[in-house]
């Protein structure tokens, strides 16, 4: 166990844990990463391609290599970096992407054949014999794809969502992030303070610099003290802020219980939305790689990782380990880890003039130049002018520089601006509004500079919407200057890895530039590099070093990609805001919802609504037995619809009558007090938009009703009329839908049904003829709006009570009509009884239609502007030769599909020679055969004639009799009754 | 985005449906002898500016106002908004 | 008297409530509500003697209360008055108004807190895109929850008022419920 001495770990506790089936045993403190490396575990994972062997790089986010599937069974989670994953006791987890053991991939087969796999490989190969594809490469590659596997089982989990709201957003708890939060929440304005980790303090914990001459994380307690004891400052731990979209709205997830073995009662994680005035981004920096000949071996990692494993989690990855480096920082590893008594093999320096920094073995002006041992790191080539000789060391740091975090800072296409002083990408000056960087993000990444920018942040982006704060006393602190060169990889033949995750080499970047793949966009999607989970935080400024290089450009010149959210991956579920199933999204229930549940009604969903299909009877055994019935009773006897879900809009204002005219093709102004009309309306560019009917209540008060799915739109665009067409209009709107409950009363005994329920009232076909509404009462007392109007084609009613009464009403009628053969009905028969009718509906009005399709081209009156009337009167709309007709199958037997498309028979069936297509389709009881609706060529002229409906999909071709569309009552006689 | 509502202040744009160019609220004469080509350019052509429009906004759950947004479309800075309504009257000539 | 049995919003014959520690969630199965626009060239009025508030307020006065919710419109309410054609008497006493019944356009839940503000606030961060700093009592609001669309109203400190529509009832008590169990929990 190489489990050093200190570190912010707890060792009165043990937790234990597997990995690929072994036991291991860590504390409360460590990550799954530094715990496989105190059990001398190196080997974590095998890479995308090749499958070589790899261990952990870093010791955070940015982790390319160290993916495993953390977890089993439904909450088996791919992918989960194992330097993120917070060890508990009973944590499993198994490496990814091998076929057999880790230690024995039957895929590492795949690194012979490299030359084969190398950039842009997938538009150069399986390609040929093209037969090939679908059976072999296809089935192959889907294979081979990803990295973890998904466990197909379904989320247990609850995930939530949130909105807050601050003054100022800190993003990032390190020096800097602590300084401006600090900083703001003593000026007394709202602050949140969040970090992706799971303690404050950032690379504070990783180094061994003293505040105040006292250890770092005695200042962050005291912080944390006072943080606490602020009401107007929230401290988000585990919370990573993954973008910065518009206006100050940033994106977050906190990760509640990720850290526990399960969650309990608490959420698997939230989502929040956070509308911040002023944003302090402090998001540290991440080191860079220096690539060179097998630099991909498990146990070489990132130098400042190898530093915060030692000095945060008492572990060393090898009891004998070298540095490699290009600056001063890498030989801070070698003291901390000396001071902790782990061997140095040497700091291999590549700057001639380095100086030790302290009692370890120094090669200045040299190179890491190769690196031997498959499974874990053995031995070392360092070379210097042209010479070179293997040392011994079980793990090698590599520092290649660091890079800002300036992704957030870039999200609204900024871009980061080359600093060759520091060598570095920092924030460019096109931040997102109200974005203040500090820190290491940017470039004051000393542990003095990072506290005194945070503060200076705070201070600065306060003053800006108007709050004063006063700089703190911040604890004093190393401001030491790091030095550095600018060199970012070793030339040589072997591979050397860039994009650790996605297997892109050095070479990738030179075949990349020899097919002319140099803008770094194209760099990117032809060889693959940061493409992947991590998405190159570790690789890409590097990638495009070498790039610049081989083009003779500057880096500066080569410039970088484009940064998106999210910052690094954001699990669906939490995206999904928390609701699944049934309750994913809203549902809305008819105030007959409960009575038709308990008359064992079928549902149906339409849009956000559930409507009740049909009523099976004892002994019906099927859903078209019950229907044929439905429909025979409601035209035998009376039939009994909710029809509450149709829009219903109160329309009232002393020019109420002349907005309707202008919204309806037809007039309505004309229409009289205590009539009902019925109303189509148009697009502005003459299509069919929505009908429903018009009620005149009284002078200045009317209620329009539009089909189920349009009633939303339709509000929408009565608005849209008053508001910016004719705001002169004396005219108010609002929406009745769900106020009224509305029965739809059916058939010969409708007005036998309803005399039994109004309150004296005469509803004699004298005194409440067709198309007459009336405000009345109903069951001694109760006030009801009462239409006579029919959707079906018989003597049909709609009675609205207030919503409250509406399962009471319809019981009531179901009662009291009983000898009357009162029959509920859904919207299966709703619809066969329009159908048989011959009434448009939605699937009439489906947007590609006009008014003159329909038949109805007279109603749109030429005497008054309406919206839609003049574009309606165009040539190719009036050229149209398509009119609404009815259909039956020559042979009865054979069925009729809505959608089929209508040809003459013995036509070839193509675009050219289409005469239309069938809208609606149901069986008739009444006429015992499919019938259907449709727009067929001069369907007027062709009544009595054969086409043929064409279902090319499912095999079906049948012959049609075209007839009028009004297979019930032609006449409409029963309305009148 | 937050839209600046003129009289509720800032609102997030969840709460809006989108329409578009603010040039709908301009509808031509219907009965006018040249109807026929202005209802052509007003429901068919579009200036696509990349920079600062025009455009409006319902905001469907909030008061139900149309608003006038003037926001730059390379940006997204949201310059003012008003009401649709104070927009049409005043092109119509004064208040009503 | 009508002898039809009305049926609460949530589907049964007694309105729901239920506790969630600090928090109490109450339909509010018996008040009413009329809408009350004002026409063109009418002064505002004052119905019933209620002054009528701006954009974005609510206040109660002799047995009612209102709230802004557009441009020349307001919603009025009148708890324990569902029963009654509230809307008519509206109309009667602002007759140069357009007035809308909408007692049962809308479901309504009463939320009170046990323990002052903060159980309210850490609610409303959870439901909907409002900052509680604007929100005190007398703010009225109609915003997204869920995908539907609520009026919130700040009743006091400690009260708060969800009012949506009534077909979705269930899916409002549902976002409410969850909200309000989760807080407990933690």
């Amino acid at each position: 166990m190489s489990r050093l001495s200190g570190g912010l770990i707890d060792r009165s506790q043990r937790l234990s844990f597997t990995f690929d089936g072994k036991s291991y045993s860590g504390h409360p403190g460590d990550t799954l990463a530094s715990a496989l490396l105190a059990n001398d575990v190196r080997l974590m994972g095998r890479s995308f391609k090749y499958h070589r062997p790899r261990g952990v790089v870093s010791s955070g986010s940015e982790e390319p290599n160290a993916l495993v599937e953390l977890r089993s069974g439904a909450r088996q989670e791919p992918n989960t970096r194992a330097t993120m994953a917070e060890l508990y006791d009973g944590l499993i987890a198994n490496s990814q992407n091998r076929v057999g053991s880790l230690a024995f991939d039957l895929l590492a087969v795949n690194d012979l054949a490299s030359p084969f796999f190398a950039a842009g490989f997938y538009y150069k190969t399986f390609m040929w014999p093209k037969a090939f594809w679908e059976k072999l490469y296809e089935p192959m590659i889907r294979k081979a794809a990803g990295l973890g596997s998904l466990t197909k089982l379904a989320d247990p989990d609850d995930y939530d969502k949130g909105f807050l709201h601050c003054d100022l957003l800190v993003i990032g708890g390190g020096a800097a992030g602590l300084a401006a939060a600090l900083t703001a929440a003593r000026a007394g304005a709202r602050v949140i303070l969040a970090d992706e980790d799971f303690r404050l303090g950032g690379r504070l914990m990783a180094e061994t610099h003293t505040l105040n001459d006292a250890p770092a994380g005695d200042w962050i307690a005291a912080l944390e003290a006072e943080f606490d004891a602020l009401p107007n400052l929230r401290v988000m731990r585990r919370t990573t802020v993954f973008g910065a979209f518009d206006h100050g709205i940033y994106g977050a997830v906190e990760r509640v219980s990720d850290h526990l073995a399960t969650p309990g009662k608490a959420v698997r994680q939230t989502l929040w939305r956070i509308t911040a005035k002023r944003i302090v981004l402090a998001a540290g920096a991440t080191e860079r790689h220096i690539p060179f000949a097998n630099n991909d071996r498990p146990g070489v990692m990132l130098s400042g990782a190898m530093r915060t494993y030692a000095n945060r989690y008492a572990v060393s990855p090898a009891n004998r380990v070298a540095i490699f480096t290009n600056g001063d920082d890498g030989h801070r590893t070698a003291l901390d880890l000396m001071a902790k008594g782990v061997e140095i093999a040497g700091v291999i320096d590549t700057r001639t003039e380095a100086k030790a920094l302290g009692k370890y073995p120094l090669f200045a002006g040299a190179v890491v130049s190769n690196a031997k041992g498959r499974l874990g790191l053995k031995s070392l080539e360092i070379t210097r002018d042209g010479t070179s000789h293997w040392i011994e060391a079980g793990a090698l740091g590599v520092s290649g520089g660091w890079n800002p975090n300036v992704h957030l800072a870039s999200h609204h296409r900024g871009r980061p601006v080359w600093d060759e002083a520091s060598l570095a990408f920092l924030p460019g000056t096109d931040l997102p509004p109200g974005m203040v960087v500090a820190g290491a993000a940017a470039g004051r990444g000393t542990t003095h500079g990072a506290l005194t920018s945070g503060a200076e942040a705070a201070v600065a982006a306060l003053g800006a919407i108007g709050i004063t704060a006063a700089l703190p006393d911040l604890p004093r602190a190393e401001d030491a200057p790091q030095a550095q060169s600018a060199f970012w990889h070793v030339p040589g033949k072997a591979r050397a890895w860039v994009d650790f995750q996605n297997d892109v080499t050095v070479k990738d970047v030179k075949l990349a530039r020899q097919e002319n793949m140099v803008p770094v966009e194209h760099l990117k999607r032809w060889t693959t590099l940061g493409m992947a989970t991590d998405q190159g935080k570790t690789a890409n400024v590097t990638a495009l070093a070498v790039m610049a290089e081989l083009t003779g450009k500057t880096i500066p010149q080569t410039g970088t990609t484009i940064f998106r959210p999210p910052y690094t991956g954001v699990s669906l579920a939490v995206l999904g805001g928390g609701d699944t199933g049934a309750h994913f999204r809203p549902r809305r229930l008819t105030p007959t919802h409960e009575w038709a549940k308990s008359q064992g009604a079928v549902f149906v969903e339409v849009g956000q609504w559930m409507r009740a299909q049909y009523f099976p009877r004892k002994g019906e055994t099927t859903w078209r037995e019950t229907v044929d019935r439905e429909v025979l009773a409601t035209r035998a006897g009376v039939g009994l619809c909710d029809v509450t879900t149709l829009g219903k809009v109160d329309v009232q204002g002393a020019d109420a009558g002349e907005f309707l005219n202008r919204i309806y093709a037809n007039a309505m102004a004309s229409l009289k007090v205590g009539m009902v009309r019925y109303g189509l309306m148009l697009r502005e560019d003459g299509h069919a938009y929505d009908d429903g009917t018009c009620a005149r209540l009284a002078e200045d008060h009317y209620v329009v009703t539009t089909t189920t799915a349009q009633a939303g739109p339709v509000y929408r665009h009565m608005e849209f009329a008053r508001q910016c067409l004719w705001p002169e209009l004396d005219v108010q709107l609002i929406s009745t839908t769900d106020a009224w409950a509305q029965i739809s009363v059916a058939g010969p005994n409708a007005r036998m049904l309803l005399e039994r329920i109004v309150d004296g009232f005469d509803i004699s076909n004298e005194g409440f003829p067709f198309m007459a509404c009336a405000e009345l009462t109903v069951c001694n007392g109760l006030r009801a709006r009462l239409f006579r109007i029919s959707f079906s084609g018989e003597l049909a009613y709609e009675i609205a009570v207030p919503a409250r009464y509406g399962a009471a009403l319809m019981g009531r009628m179901v009662e009291v009509g009983a000898d009357l053969g009162a029959t509920p009905y859904g919207t299966e028969a709703l619809g066969v009884l329009r159908i048989e009718k011959g009434h448009a509906a939605g699937n009439e009005l489906n947007g590609q239609t006009t008014a003159q399709m329909l038949g109805m081209g007279k109603m749109v009156s030429t005497k008054k502007d309406s919206i839609g009337a003049v574009m309606s009167r165009r040539e190719g709309m009036v050229a149209e030769t398509r009119t609404l007709v009815g259909l039956m199958p020559v042979d009865a037997t054979e069925p009729v599909t809505a959608g089929s498309h209508l040809f003459d028979e013995g036509a070839a069936q193509k675009t050219e020679t289409d005469l239309g297509w069938i809208t609606s389709a149901c069986y008739s009881p009444h006429l015992a055969s499919g019938i259907g609706l449709g727009f067929l060529a001069n369907g007027k002229d062709r009544i009595g004639q054969v086409v043929i409906a064409a279902n090319p999909l499912q095999g079906q071709s049948v012959r049609m009799r075209v007839v009028s569309p009004h297979f019930v009552d032609p006449e409409g006689g029963r309305l009148r009754d | 985005m937050l839209i600046p509502h003129p009289l509720l202040g800032l609102r997030d744009a969840q709460e809006f449906t989108y329409l578009g160019d603010a040039s709908l609220i301009h509808r031509p004469d219907g009965m006018a002898e040249n109807a026929a080509e202005t209802f052509f350019d007003y429901v068919y052509l579009r200036d696509n500016p990349a920079g600062v429009h025009r455009e409006l906004w319902f905001h469907e759950q909030g008061d139900r106002s149309w608003l006038v947004v003037t926001r730059d479309t390379t940006t997204h800075e949201i310059l003012g908004a008003e009401l649709a309504r104070d927009v049409a009257l005043a092109a119509k000539g004064g208040a009503q | 008297m009508t002898d039809l049995a009305p049926m609460t919003a949530l589907g049964g014959s007694l309105a729901r409530a239920q506790s969630f520690g600090a928090l109490a969630i109450a339909e509010n199965a018996d008040l009413a509500l009329a809408s009350l626009a004002q026409r063109r060239g009418a002064a505002q009025p004052v119905p019933m003697g209620l002054a009528l508030p701006g954009p974005g307020l609510w206040h109660a006065g002799n047995g009612m209360a209102a709230f802004w919710t557009g441009p020349g419109q307001w919603m009025i309410e009148a708890p324990g008055r569902a029963a009654e054609d509230f809307a008519g008497a509206v109309k009667q006493a602002a007759p140069e108004c357009s007035v809308t019944e909408q007692t049962d356009a809308f479901v309504a839940f009463e939320i009170a807190s046990s323990a002052g503000a903060a159980p309210i606030l850490s609610l409303l961060a959870k439901l909907v895109n409002i900052d509680a700093a604007g929100f005190g009592p007398g703010s009225a609001t109609r915003t997204g929850l869920e995908h539907m669309s609520v009026f919130v109203i700040r009743r006091a400190e400690d009260r708060l008022a969800v009012i949506g529509m009534r077909s979705a009832a269930g899916s409002i008590w549902h976002a409410l419920e969850s909200a309000a169990a989760r807080l407990q929990g933690e």
